[in-house]
C-alpha cells in the first residue's frame, strides 16, 4: 500500500516529516519497505500484514498517525446532494441469494454523466499511487478504494439487464469474461453478480468486474456497487483463478461492512463533482450480514500479566479511543485512577475484524504506547536444562570423526527419484514430494548415502580430489506401523562417511597413500569403539563393490555397511576415482555408547611384564585373520591378552594360492611374572592348532 | 732417545743421578705435553690427548710416577716428587681449559649443522571440521542452555495440525499462502493404509505443540531443526533452511521476560555493543507479535557504508532478525494448558540468516554445497 503524504494529511494534521512519520508507524506496527521521493511528494510504501485490512487506505493509516500522535482524525462521511425525486430502490433491484458469500450489497444511482478523462489533480494521485487513469468514473472507484480502503465497482446501468442484481454461488464450470478480456472459468467457492434473472455473470464478487457491463465513453448512467464479500470466499477463488486483484485483496482480509456504503456515497459524491450527472435519491442496501457491535472488556489485570509493567488510564483510554474502541471504565472502582481492579468496556470497530478477545485490545494498547516502555527482564530458570537425550554422545562421535580427519557436510534431504533409487533398499517406500519445485528435488532421500555421494562429487567436480567427509542427519521413509495397517513417516538419525582420494598427501615427511577400505574400516572401528566396539560380516546393499564391502552389526542387531562405492554407480555420477562410503544408524550407536560407559570400570594396570611372540604363518587363501584368532582363543589359554596381525605379503618366496601372516600374540600374567617355559608351552598349543585346524605352516624365522 | 719413550725407562737408565738434574727432564716433558696439547681441536682427539697424559694404566703421568718416581733414590725422591705434582697440575688445569674451549668450538658448529629449520611445517595430521551451521547451533544452544531452556527436537515431516491448525492457522487462513508448504505424495493403498496429509513442516513451531502436549508448564524448550519452504534457490532463498525455535510457558511470564530473554541472547552472540528494537507484527500463533531487529553489525547502526549507503540494512542502520512474541491464548487451547492462568513466548529465529550475517557470507547455497574449501574456513 503506497501511502501518499499530502493525501494522508486530509486526514490527520501531522507534522513530522515523512521519514518520521515511517519510522513511528514502523514502531506501532505497519511495516515500512521504503520511502520515495517524487513529483508527487513523499510516497511511503506500508507492508501492511494481513491482519490489517483497514489500513489499505489512507484513512486507516492516518487513524493509526492519529493514534500515536495522538491527533484528532479529520473525516466527516459524505453527504452528496440526492435533489432526484426519482429513488434508487425503483431504479435497481438487488438480490443476495448467497448471504455466505456476500453480507452487504449496496446500489446507487447516477444519471446523466459525462464520462471524461479525469483532471490532474485524480490523475496524479492515482499515478503516485501506481494505479493508471482510464476515466473519471472508474478512476473515482479506485481513488475512494485507495482513500477509504473499501473497493467498489462501477457498472454501465444502461448494460445491466432489467436493472437487476443477483449475487450467488458460481455453477459448476461457469464461464465469465473480466474486465481484463480473459474468460475465466468459476466453481461454486465464487460469489457472482449477475444481471437480468441471475443467468449472466457481469462479474466475480470480490474480485473483478466483468467486460459486458464496464463503463465506456458513451456511458450515460452509473450504477455503483458497493459490496462486502466473505474474505475465505475471496482467498478461495482469488486463488484458484490465480486472479490478485486490489480488491480481492481488501476483500480477503475482511473488508468493512460499514464502511461499503460510507464508500458509495463518497464515489457519488465524486462522479457528481468530476462527471456531473442526477444522483437518485437513497441507495438499494441489502445486508443479510450485519452484526451488531461485539462489546470486549479489557482489565489492568490482564496487561499486567501479559505485558509485566503498566500503562496509566489515560493512555490506555486515549489509544484505545483514538483506534475507535470507544472505552468506558466499568469497574467498581471507576474514579480510582491507576486502580489495580481497573476494566474497560470497548466496541469492536467494523473495521478491525482482528480484534475481537482481551489480548487484543492489550496489543493494541502495548504497540501503539512504544514496546520499548516494557523494560526487559531476564525470567527465572524454574528446573534444570536439558540437552538432548544423545547430546553426549553425539558430541563424541563428532569430536572423533573431526580428529580422523573428517569434515561435517550439511546437505538439503531432497534428491531426484532417480537418485535415491541407486542407493535404496528393496521393499522400502520413500517420501516422495507431491509438489516438488523440479525432478531435481522430488523424493526425499531414503539413505544418507545418496546426498553424500553428491557432496562427494560436487567437490571432485570442482577440483578438490582429497576428501573426508561426514554427516549427521536423517534419511526420510515411509514404513508400516506395528499394527500392519497404516504406513508412518520415519525419520532415522544416521552417521554417513565419505571419503576419496589420498588419506596420506605426500609431504615433507611422508609418502602418499591412498585412502582404502582399511582407512575407512579404521575410522569406523574407532567410532564403534565408543559402543563397545563394531563387528564386520561378510556382505551389504549392492551400491557397494561386492569385494570391498562389510556390514556392520553392534549388539544384537545390524547398524549399517561400509565399502567402495560400485563402479556401476561411480560410473553413473562420473566419479573417476575410488570412492568409500558408509552408512550408520546412529539410535543404535548411542544406546550402546551409553550402555558401555556406565558399565565401565577401572582395571588395575599389570604389575607384571607382558611377552609377546611372533608367528609366521602360511595360510591358504580363504583361511582369514578371524579364523587365526578363534583359533588361538579357543585354546582358553588364561593369560592371552591380544592376538593381531602384524604384516601380511603374497608373492615372493610365498606360493600361489597361500599368503603369509605374521600373528603378534601377547602373553601377560595378573599373578606372576611368566617364565620361559610357561611362554613356550603357550606358543607350542598355539602352533599345533593353528596346524590342526587351518593347515597353517609356521615359516621359519 | 725422544721424550716419549724417556717416561719407559728410569732415571737410572737416563743416568739421572743429581736433583738438579730433574728440572730441565719436566721441562722437556713439559714442552712435549704442550706442543701435543695445541694440536688438539676436537673432542674425539682431545679424548685421546687426554688419556695418553691422564690415563691410569698407561697414561704420562702413571709412566713417570711408576718409572721415575717409586724406583727414585732418596736423594732424588723429594725433587721428583715436586716436579711431578707441578707438572701434573698443568696438565690437569690445560686439559681442563682445552676441553672448555672445544666444546664451545664444536657446539657452535653441531648448532649450524643440526638446527631445524622452524619456518618448515610440522607433520600435518589433518583434522576435520564442524560445519558452520553446527557451529551456530552450538552456539545459540548454549546460550540458551545457561539460562535454563532444554532442547528437544521434533519431526520434519509433519501434519498439517502440527503445522498450523494447532498454531492457529485454520485451513484458508492468508498466512498459509504466505508459507509455500511441500506435501508428502501419499502412497497407493495397497501398500497399507495411506497415513493422513504430510507436509513439511515449514517452521519448527509445530514443537510448541507437541511440547506442552507432553510436559506442563512450566515449560522452557529451545527447538533446533530443518525447515522447508518451497521457494525457488538463490542467494538469499533455499527451500531448505535451519530454525531454532524458542518457547516458555509458565504461571509468571511477561512481555518484559520476553525481550529481556531476547535481548540477552542477541548481546551473547553479536556482542555487548549490538542496539536492539521490537517492532509490533503479526503472526497468528503469538499475541503480541513483534519484529526483532538488531542495529546494523556491518554498518554499526549509522546506515552508511563506504560507498555511500550501507549495503547491508540498505541505509536503515537496523536489520530484521526474526519474528516471535507472546504465545497466543488460543494456542493454550490446542494443548489443554488454561490461559487465563499462564502466558509464555515463541520465537523462530533462522540459523541461516544468524550466519550469513555474523561470518560475512553473501550466498546461502554455500552452506548446502559442502565445498571443502569453505569447510575448511571453519575449523
Amino acid at each position: 500500500m503506497k501511502i501518499v503524504y499530502n493525501w494522508l494529511k486530509e486526514f490527520v494534521d501531522v507534522t513530522a516529516t515523512p521519514q518520521d512519520l515511517a519510522s513511528c508507524l514502523a514502531l506501532s506496527g505497519t511495516n515500512i519497505g521504503g520511502i520515495e521521493n517524487g513529483p508527487h511528494g513523499a510516497i511511503i510504501d506500508a507492508e501492511v500484514g494481513s491482519n490489517r485490512p483497514d489500513c489499505l487506505g489512507h484513512l486507516g493509516i492516518a487513524r493509526e498517525v492519529a493514534a500515536v500522535f495522538r491527533l484528532p482524525l479529520i473525516f466527516t462521511p459524505p453527504r452528496p446532494a440526492e435533489d432526484s425525486a426519482a429513488k434508487a430502490s425503483d431504479a435497481a433491484r438487488v438480490t443476495i441469494q448467497s448471504p455466505e458469500l456476500c453480507g452487504r450489497f449496496t446500489a446507487r444511482v447516477i444519471r446523466g454523466v459525462k464520462v471524461q478523462p479525469s483532471p490532474k489533480w485524480l490523475k496524479d494521485r492515482l499515478e503516485a499511487s501506481g494505479v493508471a487513469s482510464i476515466s473519471n468514473v472508474v478512476d473515482i472507484s479506485n481513488y475512494v478504494m485507495l482513500e477509504l480502503g473499501h473497493p467498489l465497482h462501477t457498472f454501465d446501468y444502461d448494460k445491466v439487464r432489467a436493472h437487476a442484481i443477483v449475487v450467488r454461488r458460481a455453477n459448476p464450470g461457469e464461464k465469465i469474461r473480466t474486465l481484463d478480456g480473459v474468460e475465466r472459468t468459476l466453481d461454486p467457492n465464487a460469489a457472482v453478480v449477475c444481471d437480468g434473472d441471475g443467468t449472466r455473470a457481469v462479474g466475480i464478487g470480490g474480485i473483478m468486474g466483468g467486460a459486458e457491463t464496464e463503463i465506456s465513453f458513451s456511458t450515460k448512467n452509473v450504477l455503483i456497487e458497493c459490496a462486502w464479500f466473505d474474505p475465505v470466499g475471496v482467498r478461495r477463488t482469488a486463488r484458484s483463478l490465480k486472479l490478485h486483484t486490489e480488491a480481492s485483496t481488501r476483500f480477503g482480509r475482511g473488508a468493512d461492512p460499514e464502511m461499503a456504503e460510507v464508500a458509495s456515497r463518497r464515489a457519488a459524491e465524486l462522479i457528481l463533482q468530476l462527471a456531473g450527472g442526477e444522483l437518485l435519491s437513497g441507495a438499494v442496501d441489502v445486508y443479510p450480514g450485519k452484526r451488531s457491535p461485539k462489546k470486549i472488556r479489557l482489565t489492568r489485570a490482564e496487561i499486567l500479566r501479559v505485558m509485566g509493567a503498566d500503562v496509566p488510564d489515560k493512555e490506555i483510554e486515549g489509544i484505545l479511543g483514538a483506534l475507535g474502541f470507544a472505552p468506558v471504565r466499568v469497574d467498581d472502582n471507576r474514579g480510582a485512577e491507576g486502580s489495580l481492579l481497573a476494566a474497560w468496556e470497548c466496541v469492536q470497530p467494523s473495521w478491525r475484524p482482528d480484534v475481537e478477545r482481551e489480548i487484543d485490545l492489550v496489543e493494541e494498547v502495548a504497540r501503539i504506547r512504544g514496546l520499548e516502555k516494557f523494560p526487559p527482564r531476564l525470567p527465572a530458570a524454574r528446573q534444570g536444562a536439558l540437552r538432548l537425550p544423545h547430546y553426549e554422545a553425539e558430541a563424541r562421535v563428532r569430536e572423533r570423526l573431526i580428529g580422523l580427519g573428517y569434515h561435517e557436510i550439511n546437505t538439503i534431504p531432497h534428491v531426484s527419484e532417480e537418485r535415491d533409487a541407486l542407493f535404496r533398499p528393496d521393499g522400502i517406500t520413500s517420501a516422495r514430494i507431491a509438489n516438488p519445485l523440479s525432478e531435481e528435488a522430488n523424493v526425499l532421500r531414503s539413505t544418507g548415502a545418496v546426498t553424500m555421494a553428491a557432496a562427494l562429487e560436487w567437490n571432485l567436480n570442482h577440483g578438490q580430489r582429497n576428501l573426508r567427509l561426514f554427516e549427521i542427519a536423517r534419511h526420510y521413509r515411509l514404513s508400516l506401523a506395528a499394527n500392519g495397517a497404516e504406513l508412518h513417516p520415519v525419520e532415522t538419525r544416521v552417521l554417513t562417511l565419505g571419503a576419496t582420494g589420498e588419506a596420506r598427501e605426500k609431504g615433507l615427511y611422508d609418502s602418499a597413500r591412498d585412502f582404502s577400505f582399511a582407512d575407512l574400516k579404521g575410522d569406523l572401528d574407532a567410532i564403534g569403539s565408543l559402543a563397545g566396539g563394531l563387528r564386520w560380516e561378510q556382505g551389504g546393499p549392492d551400491w557397494l563393490n561386492a569385494a570391498r564391502r562389510g556390514r556392520i552389526r553392534l549388539g544384537e542387531g545390524e547398524i549399517g555397511a561400509a565399502g567402495q562405492l560400485a563402479r556401476r554407480i561411480a560410473e553413473k555420477l562420473k566419479l573417476r576415482q575410488d570412492v568409500f562410503l558408509a552408512e550408520l544408524a546412529l539410535g543404535p550407536l548411542y544406546c550402546m555408547y551409553y550402555g558401555v560407559k556406565n558399565s565401565r570400570r577401572y582395571q588395575p594396570i599389570p604389575r607384571f611384564p607382558a611377552v609377546e611372540r611372533d608367528f609366521s604363518l602360511l595360510l591358504a587363501d580363504g583361511t582369514v585373520f578371524d579364523d587365526v584368532r578363534r583359533t588361538i582363543q579357543s585354546l582358553g589359554i588364561a593369560d592371552l591378552v591380544s592376538i593381531e596381525a602384524a604384516d601380511l605379503f603374497r608373492g615372493r618366496n610365498v606360493p600361489q594360492g597361500k599368503y603369509s601372516l605374521l600373528v603378534r600374540v601377547t602373553f601377560q600374567s595378573r599373578e606372576a611374572t611368566l617364565t620361559d617355559s610357561q611362554v613356550a608351552d603357550y606358543s607350542a598349543k598355539i602352533v599345533a592348532a593353528l596346524e590342526a585346524n587351518l593347515g597353517a605352516q609356521l615359516r621359519a624365522g | 732417545m725422544s721424550t716419549d719413550s724417556k717416561t719407559a725407562e728410569s732415571l737410572l737408565a737416563l743416568g739421572v743421578a743429581r736433583p738438579e738434574e730433574v728440572a730441565p727432564l719436566f721441562a722437556e716433558v713439559r714442552a712435549r705435553f704442550d706442543s701435543a696439547g695445541a694440536a688438539v681441536h676436537d673432542e674425539a682427539a682431545w679424548k685421546l690427548f687426554r688419556d695418553a697424559w691422564l690415563g691410569r694404566k698407561s697414561g704420562v703421568l702413571t709412566q713417570i710416577t711408576d718409572n721415575w718416581l717409586k724406583p727414585a733414590p732418596p736423594e732424588l725422591k723429594r725433587a721428583v716428587g715436586a716436579a711431578l705434582n707441578d707438572l701434573r697440575a698443568h696438565v690437569e688445569m690445560q686439559i681442563e681449559a682445552r676441553r672448555v674451549a672445544i666444546e664451545s668450538g664444536a657446539e657452535q658448529t653441531a648448532l649450524a649443522r643440526d638446527r631445524i629449520d622452524l619456518s618448515l611445517p610440522g607433520v600435518i595430521r589433518p583434522v576435520g571440521s564442524h560445519h558452520l551451521l553446527r557451529q551456530v547451533f552450538e552456539e545459540i544452544e548454549d546460550i540458551f542452555v545457561s539460562i535454563g531452556f532444554s532442547v528437544v527436537e521434533g519431526p520434519e515431516m509433519e501434519t498439517p495440525y502440527y503445522n498450523f491448525e494447532a498454531l492457529n492457522i485454520p485451513e484458508h487462513h492468508p498466512v498459509r499462502d504466505d508459507m509455500d508448504t511441500f506435501y508428502i505424495e501419499l502412497p497407493p493403498a495397497a501398500a497399507g493404509k495411506p497415513p493422513g496429509q504430510l507436509l513439511l513442516r515449514t517452521h519448527t513451531s509445530p514443537m510448541q505443540i507437541r511440547t506442552m502436549e507432553k510436559q506442563k508448564p512450566p515449560v522452557r524448550v529451545i527447538v533446533p531443526g530443518k525447515v522447508y519452504r518451497r521457494d525457488n534457490p538463490d542467494a538469499t532463498h533455499s527451500f531448505a533452511f535451519h530454525q531454532v525455535e524458542g518457547l516458555a510457558v509458565d504461571t509468571d511470564i511477561t512481555f518484559c521476560d520476553f525481550t529481556g530473554t531476547i535481548e540477552y541472547f542477541v548481546r551473547q552472540f553479536f556482542g555487548a555493543n549490538v542496539k536492539t528494537r521490537f517492532r509490533p507484527s503479526y503472526f497468528p500463533f503469538t499475541e503480541p507479535s513483534v519484529e526483532f531487529d538488531v542495529s546494523c553489525i556491518f554498518c554499526g547502526g549509522s546506515g552508511s557504508g563506504a560507498s555511500g549507503v550501507c549495503g547491508k540494512c540498505k541505509g536503515a542502520g537496523w536489520i530484521e532478525l526474526f519474528g516471535a512474541g507472546m504465545v497466543d491464548p488460543a494456542v493454550y487451547g490446542f494443548v489443554g494448558y488454561d490461559a487465563k492462568k499462564v502466558s509464555g513466548f515463541a520465537f523462530g529465529m533462522g540459523i541461516d540468516r544468524l550466519a550469513m550475517l555474523r561470518y560475512g557470507i553473501e550466498d546461502l547455497q554455500v552452506f548446502f554445497q559442502n565445498d571443502i574449501r569453505f569447510l575448511r574456513q571453519f575449523p
